[in-house]
């Protein structure tokens, strides 16, 4: 356990605290986690009795010396952060850095991302392909599956990038993972539904509505509740996105199966 | 056909892992945890009406192994969690359900939107028991809870 921290020190430290909170929390960690980093790196630190709040979208650090307050409000999935915060938290729990090379740290961490964002679009070509086979598509339906859901996905990051809401860049890219069905069915006929879910399943907020389970089962109650309405909001801007290119489809006359 | 079916639910794990930023080691983990839950799960697809059933066995599965890699790796579990669980995300049946609503066929569509809101109920309970049950068995006794 490290000495007590100055108390010129304190404010610094808890401004850390913070950002590494807020960073884990917008990257999809779950409350109890949160909380649990923060609390350990204060400890570490020598900032004593620490107490910390987490919302879904806010946080609360405080400590004599000090309290710290971060919104969070633009969200993206990464685990990678999550997973390397955590490390850098496990790391300083054994042995306590100098605060300096932490911040250094943290911020390498805030930035952590595995693969350079090009290949967002083929990952999910490749998700996209292996689930149109899962749900039982022909083998030739796997190519525009594939570009459905690269398409999907690589719009969804470029809308994201845009600082657009999530809702309704989500609904955009749903809109567009519906076009290559419909070329498919324009082209030889009314089965190439599976295609449209394959490339929409891109979206799936699936990482929400894991973290709602965990929350809730944790007794983080309004982060799950919060989780479970941006999961409905999510995927109720899917279906509406999807919807509007296929209603006028129908009303054209198209058959999709 | 389980087979294949054991081998594209991996593959589309990994893939999902990869759009998460998980990293080497952790994403093949994750495929693998992918491949074992569907493989449980399959099989009870094919019996009479248990669907349902199907989806709750693989989201149990991927809950329960998911902890046990996430305490062996020293990682968070929604690392494993999260890629292995989509393959369960009934995308179908919400799918079927909105193209009966804009066909107006709502009786259809009511009832493959309540199929499918039953499956994430199955999803949900089947993630939260695998949490609530295995997580108490791999914390030592004595330790401080911690969340790995």
């Amino acid at each position: 356990m490290a000495t007590r921290c100055t108390p010129d020190l304190v404010p610094r430290v808890l401004k850390v605290i913070a950002d590494a909170g807020a960073a884990l929390l917008a990257g999809g960690a779950e409350v109890a986690r949160v909380e649990d980093t923060m609390q350990r790196l204060g400890k570490a630190y020598g900032v004593d009795p620490v107490e910390v709040i987490v919302l879904p979208t806010a946080l609360f650090v405080n400590a004599p010396g000090g309290t710290v307050m971060r919104r969070i409000q633009r969200r993206a999935v990464n685990l990678a952060v999550v997973a390397a915060i955590n490390q850098l938290s496990r790391d300083v729990s054994v042995a306590p850095l100098p605060l300096a090379e932490l911040e250094e740290r943290l911020a390498r961490a805030r930035e952590a991302r595995r693969y350079p964002p090009w290949t967002v679009g083929l990952f999910a070509a490749l998700a996209a392909a292996a689930l149109s086979q899962i749900f039982g598509a022909r083998l030739v339906d796997m190519l525009p599956a594939a570009v459905s859901g690269g398409l999907t996905g690589w719009l969804r990051q470029v809308l994201k990038a845009t600082g657009l809401a999530n809702p309704v860049g989500d609904m955009i890219a749903a809109m567009v993972a519906v076009a290559p069905a419909l070329a498919v069915s324009l082209a030889r006929g009314p089965d190439a539904g599976i295609v449209v879910v394959s490339g929409i399943m891109v979206l799936t907020p699936g990482l929400l509505i894991t973290t709602a389970v965990r929350d809730g089962i944790q007794g983080d109650l309004l982060s799950s509740a919060a989780r479970m309405l941006e999961a409905l909001l999510s995927a109720g801007a899917i279906a509406a996105g999807a919807s509007l290119p296929l209603y006028l489809f129908f009303l054209g006359g198209g058959h999709l199966g | 056909m389980i087979v294949r079916g054991v081998v594209l639910s991996g593959i589309t794990a990994v893939a999902f892992g990869l759009l998460y930023q998980v990293s080497g080691w952790s994403v093949a983990i994750a495929g693998l945890i992918g491949m074992i839950s569907w493989g449980i799960a399959a099989p009870l697809d094919h019996l009479a009406n248990a669907r349902l059933l199907g989806t709750f066995v693989g989201a149990f599965c991927v809950g329960a192994a998911a902890e046990v890699a996430a305490k062996v790796k020293q990682e968070p579990s929604l690392v494993f969690l999260v890629p292995a669980i989509i393959v369960f995300v009934p995308g179908e049946l919400a799918y079927k359900s909105m193209v009966a609503f804009l066909r107006n066929h709502f009786v259809a569509g009511l009832e493959a939107g309540l199929t499918a809101f039953l499956e994430a109920g199955a999803i949900a309970v089947g993630l939260a028991l695998a949490t609530a049950l295995v997580r108490p068995l791999l914390r030592r006794h004595g330790s401080p809870p911690r969340h790995s």
